[in-house]
């Protein structure tokens, strides 16, 4: 690997001073589970990192009135708070879905979003659940949804010199039900090749009052696909309707994927899975 | 740059680049090689220690990131005689080792596990050592060999064999 410093910085002010320090090119490290594999691939290149995994302002959980997880909480924290797995379950789902433990233990939601893989598994749970995220910049805090901050595989919208502190959403009503689903290699230690998370809820009469829904490793960017949503808000959840809803997202894929070399297998596996997360969700 | 950590229950400080893994700050500034250098990219588990109670990939951390933190290595599990613990003696009454290659970070996973989790299912054993993997045993064996030694741990009321 090539040479850097390593400083430990201990406030998010220290962090944010560090990285915008003229003359210096500054890495963010979290967890580091993807920055030294990049490293090691010559993939990035850097003056020095600067560790922010224990910044306090960036590992906080707190579920009150609305959920706040820090950027450096990691997964493993996430899926053993008692409080998330209550207020924030779509997203602990997600979570456990990660890598294997030794990641788990180390890897953190902000990491995993920033690094913005097209499978990254928090993306589909956080856009579903309408996360934003609190950026930190030397001018100031500014709030952004995570669909606008992730633009592209591997890209994102946050500025130079810039740090996610946390993640925030509404904590989701009592009656919404949701289901985070994959398909991989195998279960562990395999990158999503598709997932679909999903939030939904029935009214009094069991029709569908409350309905989102987020592919990951679909599209080219993290979003809820709206023609899913509206062609099955207000109606009863049928298996017919539900099965129709898949192939509304095949088709969605396929105009919006095209083809790509994947595309006969993901058109069939994405119907399946957006059908089953959706009966999984509203099955009465 | 200088880096100091507990190795093992001792303090340890040394001069070493900030961009060493740890698993190379082990293997090659420490002479500790019982964590193997197996993918190097965080899928294997060969590389697997014990930070703070935690099992992760050695590969996959930059050895400053354990300044004033505790490493327990695979050279740090052993019975209080100095000999093999209780779940290593397992890992060789099952047959749970082959090559061998992997099983220092499938002893140490299964610590980690064992001390959190006293009492698992096979299921949750399975998961434990997700990411650890075995060319050659198949698991049926390493799994046998935790389950043992957490049933023989509780059985000897709390008592931890090491």
């Amino acid at each position: 690997m090539t040479e850097f410093a390593y400083l430990c910085a201990h406030s998010l002010s220290e962090a944010i001073a560090l990285l915008n320090e003229p003359g210096v090119r500054s890495r963010v490290l979290a967890g580091g589970t993807d920055l030294i594999n990049q490293f090691r691939g010559g993939e990035v290149d850097c003056d020095r990192v600067v560790d922010v995994a224990h910044v306090p302002e960036l590992r906080v959980i707190g579920t009150n009135g609305r959920v706040t997880i820090g950027a450096a909480v990691t997964h493993t924290e996430i899926i053993e708070s008692t409080d998330l797995q209550e207020s924030g379950s779509l997203l602990v789902k997600a979570c456990r879905q990660i890598g294997s433990p030794q990641i788990r233990n180390i890897a953190t939601i902000g990491g995993n979003v920033i690094n913005a893989a097209a499978c990254a598994d928090t993306l589909p749970a956080l856009v579903c659940l309408g996360a934003e995220a609190i950026v930190t910049t030397a001018g100031g805090e500014q709030r952004l949804p995570v669909s606008d901050l992730v633009t592209g595989v591997n890209r994102t919208s946050l500025p130079q010199g810039g740090l996610v502190r946390a993640f925030t959403f509404d904590l989701p009503t009592a009656v919404c039900r949701t289901s985070f689903m994959r398909i991989g290699r195998r279960r562990a230690m395999s990158i999503a090749r598709l997932s679909v998370a999903t939030m939904g809820a029935l009214d009094a009469e069991g029709a569908i009052s409350t309905i989102r829904i987020v592919p990951g490793a679909a599209f080219a960017r993290f979003r809820r696909v709206d023609a899913v949503e509206e062609m099955l808000i207000g109606r009863r959840p049928t298996p017919g309707l539900l099965a129709g809803a898949g192939a509304c997202m095949a088709d969605q894929f396929l105009a919006e994927s095209g083809g790509r070399w994947s595309a006969p297998y993901k058109r069939q596996a994405i119907a399946v899975l957006t059908e089953r997360a959706l009966t999984e969700v509203l099955d009465s | 740059m200088k880096i100091a950590f507990t190795l093992n229950g001792e303090p340890v400080e040394l001069e070493a680049p900030a961009s060493v893994t740890l698993l190379h700050l082990l293997r090659e500034y420490l002479g500790l090689t019982g964590a193997k250098p197996g993918c190097e990219i965080g899928e294997c588990g060969a590389c697997s220690v014990i930070l703070d109670g935690r099992v992760v990939n050695s590969c996959q951390l930059l050895a400053p990131q354990v300044l004033g933190r505790e490493v327990i290595t695979i050279e740090g599990l052993r019975a209080s005689d100095g000999g093999p613990s209780d779940l290593q003696r397992a890992f060789v009454e099952f047959g749970a080792v082959q090559c061998g290659y992997c099983t220092p970070g499938m002893v140490v996973a299964a610590q980690a596990f064992l001390d959190r989790n006293p009492a698992p299912t096979r299921g949750e054993i399975r998961e434990a050592i997700a990411g650890n993997l075995c060319r050659c045993t198949g698991y049926q064996q390493i799994v046998d060999a935790i389950e043992a030694t957490a049933a023989r741990r509780r059985s000897t009321k709390g008592g931890r064999g090491r």
